[in-house]
């Protein structure tokens, strides 16, 4: 039979058109390559799921190669297995959506233009968006209803513009120690803003509320109050997913993609016919499939005559820091308001998204504040060293596990600016090092601008102020190039340009009839902010396009 | 079926098949890697059987766990070897048969070795894992090493093992 769509991927990027389009009446198949799991199959197992790593392939069957470039230009070649890295998310029904945290920003209106508001930075390919916040807007608050985003609309001086008042449901209940924050915030004259997540507070869309389980981020969640793609919307169609199918190839002529040829996990090849196809596999997933999809009439690779898939890969760029409450420190009222479990800090600082320094004017970011993860085993390890570097065991490591972990607490804090696209920065697949399925990996080049280490200091150093005002202790930051794996875009740019980007607006393929990729792959800048919620926004935008495409 | 079988003998024997040890350039005996594991974690971390956890059974299981990488197996016994060789060069006798002091003072002096950092630091995590992992691994017996550090754990919890 012949789909009438074909989406390859069931994350953020693929889910909302699944959603549309079947519930259109369309005969929709998702190829995905992990297995479906439900609400009753996800539990709070430490050892399984964040140190066995269960949503993620073995690297002995699946990996990437990664190539990093060195401040003298040299690169140094990892082959992921040996170095125990990688860049997978989620391998899974409703893919590393399930896993996130729901740290829920909308893109501003400058992102949109950075190049025109901004200007060029050296070594940097800054480019404008081929449209606009406006444009996005509608489906930002589509997300928000259907996906589920809960939070509180307070003004600052970077509000973006909104087409509703507030979000649709209520703020998550928070810790006593967000009233420490905001106190401090008010001292330093910063505008504490109350950060709005993709989780619901209590019962709705036939989904049950949050349980403040204390374990959200890196597991999936048992309620379904987290707006995976999974809970949202996939669970709420009749698209066709089939699990367990590795798409290593796609066909085409001169126009149009032809067939998906997928493994099931028999290492059986089937092939799935469609009019239209989209792919979402996740940034590198994508270019790598098209890279890996060459023929007579794209040599390098799907949609590749232009040479742009796998170019100008971007991650999230900024980094961390923390600082510690300590119990010695603290009355005995607010000793109990630290260590109660399960509520959230849910506070942002956006007051720096855009800023001056030295008469120049820089695109800034998001700072988003949370307690440091509750996994126990993680937080033990972290004793291991005394404050001179020394390894400690027997009872000296139980004596500071103890006190550490029973009297006090940590706040972090996570900066989020954006990591410049460059030459240096892209994706492409391994002459030597194949998969289980004897396909050639993907290979990750690395660089970061340092630029963004400029921005993420900038931004850093704020927030230590803040954990200063409060009273922390041992307060840290880390700001670097070391890329996030779970925010990863880029690879497939959407622009006006054919012969400078892959995607045209729709997020189509300007070389080929029936080609769209809708992860995070279109995006030539990533804002400054987490980029789920607009994969998600630009997702329902392409599946309206692909509604009137197909009606 | 061989190939399984064969598999299945590794795994089984990987910490009860003997290491050989080395002085110098000579054979100087051989020593069971789990009698040396279970001997190394009393000496690193004694709470843990105070609080009934038995760390190095747990270290069975891992040796079997489908995510835990050959490079990491090899690496374990391989310390295993080394630590013993190093007992040897320091005292003539092989871990087991020291003193408390005698066997403390072989693990700072590794621990000063990169190598030796990175397996003790590898032991400790896996006692760690043990300690404060869910009780279904059976490790953790009634959730002793959470109770230990007032510990709640996530809901809802494991209702089988990931191996």
């Amino acid at each position: 039979m012949t789909y009438d769509i074909c989406i390859i991927g069931s994350g953020a990027g693929g889910s909302p058109i699944a959603y549309e389009l079947s519930n259109a009446g369309f005969n929709v198949v998702v190829l995905e390559k992990g297995k479906d799991y439900k609400e009753e199959d996800f539990n709070k197992d430490e050892l399984a799921v964040c140190r066995r790593d269960m949503f993620t392939p073995p690297l002995k069957e699946e990996q990437h190669v990664i190539n990093q470039r060195n401040e003298d230009g040299t690169v140094t070649r990892f082959v992921g297995s040996e170095y125990s890295w990688n860049f997978w998310n989620g391998s899974m029904v409703g893919g590393s959506s399930n896993l996130m945290s729901g740290y829920f920003h909308r893109m501003k209106p400058n992102d949109f233009k950075l190049k025109s508001v901004y200007g060029n930075i050296n070594g940097a390919n800054v480019v404008d968006w081929p449209i606009s916040y406006e444009d996005l807007e509608p489906y930002y608050a589509k997300v928000e209803k259907v996906v589920g985003v809960s939070g509180k609309i307070v003004k600052h001086k970077f509000s973006e513009p909104r087409s509703t008042l507030n979000f649709p449901y209520s703020p998550l209940e928070v810790n006593g120690v967000t009233k420490w924050f905001d106190s401090a915030c008010t001292k330093l004259g910063y505008e504490s803003m109350p950060t709005p997540r993709a989780i619901l507070p209590h019962a709705a869309l036939d989904r049950d509320g949050c349980s403040y389980s204390n374990f959200c981020g890196s597991y999936g969640c048992a309620t379904g109050a987290k707006g995976s793609a999974r809970a949202a919307l996939l669970q709420k169609c009749s698209a066709k997913i089939i699990t367990e199918a590795f798409v290593y190839k796609l066909d085409s002529n001169d126009k149009k993609v032809t067939h998906a040829h997928y493994y099931d996990r028999d290492k059986t090849s089937h092939v799935i016919s469609a009019k239209i196809f989209v792919l979402a596999a996740q940034a590198i997933e994508s270019s790598r499939l098209l890279l890996n999809s060459k023929n007579k009439n794209f040599p390098n690779g799907l949609a590749n005559n232009s040479g742009q898939v796998g170019k100008n890969l971007i991650f999230s760029a900024g980094g961390a820091g923390e600082g510690r409450f300590t119990f010695e420190n603290l009355s005995e009222e607010q000793q109990k308001e630290l260590i109660q479990a399960g509520l959230f800090i849910n506070r942002s600082l956006q007051d720096w998204y855009d800023y001056e320094k030295g008469g120049k004017k820089y695109k800034g970011g998001t700072i988003d504040f949370l307690f440091e993860h509750a996994n126990i085993i993680s937080r033990a390890k972290r004793e291991f060293y005394n404050d001179e570097g020394k390894l400690i065991w027997g009872e000296e490591l139980q004596k500071k596990i103890y006190k550490t972990l029973t009297t006090s607490r940590v706040l972090t804090f996570e900066v989020f600016n954006d990591w410049l696209p460059t030459d240096y920065c892209f994706v492409s697949v391994d002459a030597e090092v194949k998969d289980k399925f004897n396909m050639p990996v993907g290979v990750i080049n690395l660089y970061g601008h340092p630029h963004d280490i400029k921005v993420g200091t900038h931004l850093a150093k704020k927030a230590v102020k803040v954990l200063q005002v409060m009273g922390a202790t041992e307060i840290s930051m880390s700001i670097s190039s070391s890329p996030p794996p779970n925010l990863v875009a880029g690879g497939c740019r959407f622009g006006e340009n054919s012969e400078m980007s892959v995607l045209d607006r729709n997020c189509k393929a300007h070389e080929l009839d029936n080609l769209y990729v809708t992860d995070a792959s279109f995006m030539p800048t990533g804002g400054s902010v987490p980029y789920t919620w607009t994969i998600y926004a630009n997702s329902f935008r392409v599946a309206e396009h692909l509604l009137s495409v197909l009606s | 079926m061989f190939l399984n079988s064969r598999r299945t003998f590794l795994k089984s024997t990987f910490l009860t098949t003997a290491v050989i040890v080395m002085s110098g350039t000579e054979l100087f005996g051989a020593v069971s890697p789990l009698q040396t594991i279970s001997a190394v974690h009393e000496d690193l971390f004694p709470y843990a059987k105070k609080l009934g956890i038995n760390s190095a059974s747990y270290l069975k299981l891992i040796l079997n766990h489908s995510r835990i990488t050959e490079r990491e197996k090899a690496f374990l016994r391989n310390g295993v070897q080394w630590l013993n060789e190093e007992a040897v060069l320091q005292y003539k006798q092989t871990y087991t048969k020291l003193s408390a002091s005698q066997r403390q003072n072989i693990l700072q002096i590794i621990s000063k070795e990169r190598w030796g950092e990175n397996w003790i630091n590898a032991m400790l995590t896996y006692i760690m894992e043990a300690t404060l992992g869910d009780p279904i691994y059976r490790a953790n017996k009634n959730g002793a090493g959470w109770t230990w550090l007032h510990h709640t754990s996530g809901l809802p919890r494991p209702t089988k093992v990931f191996l």
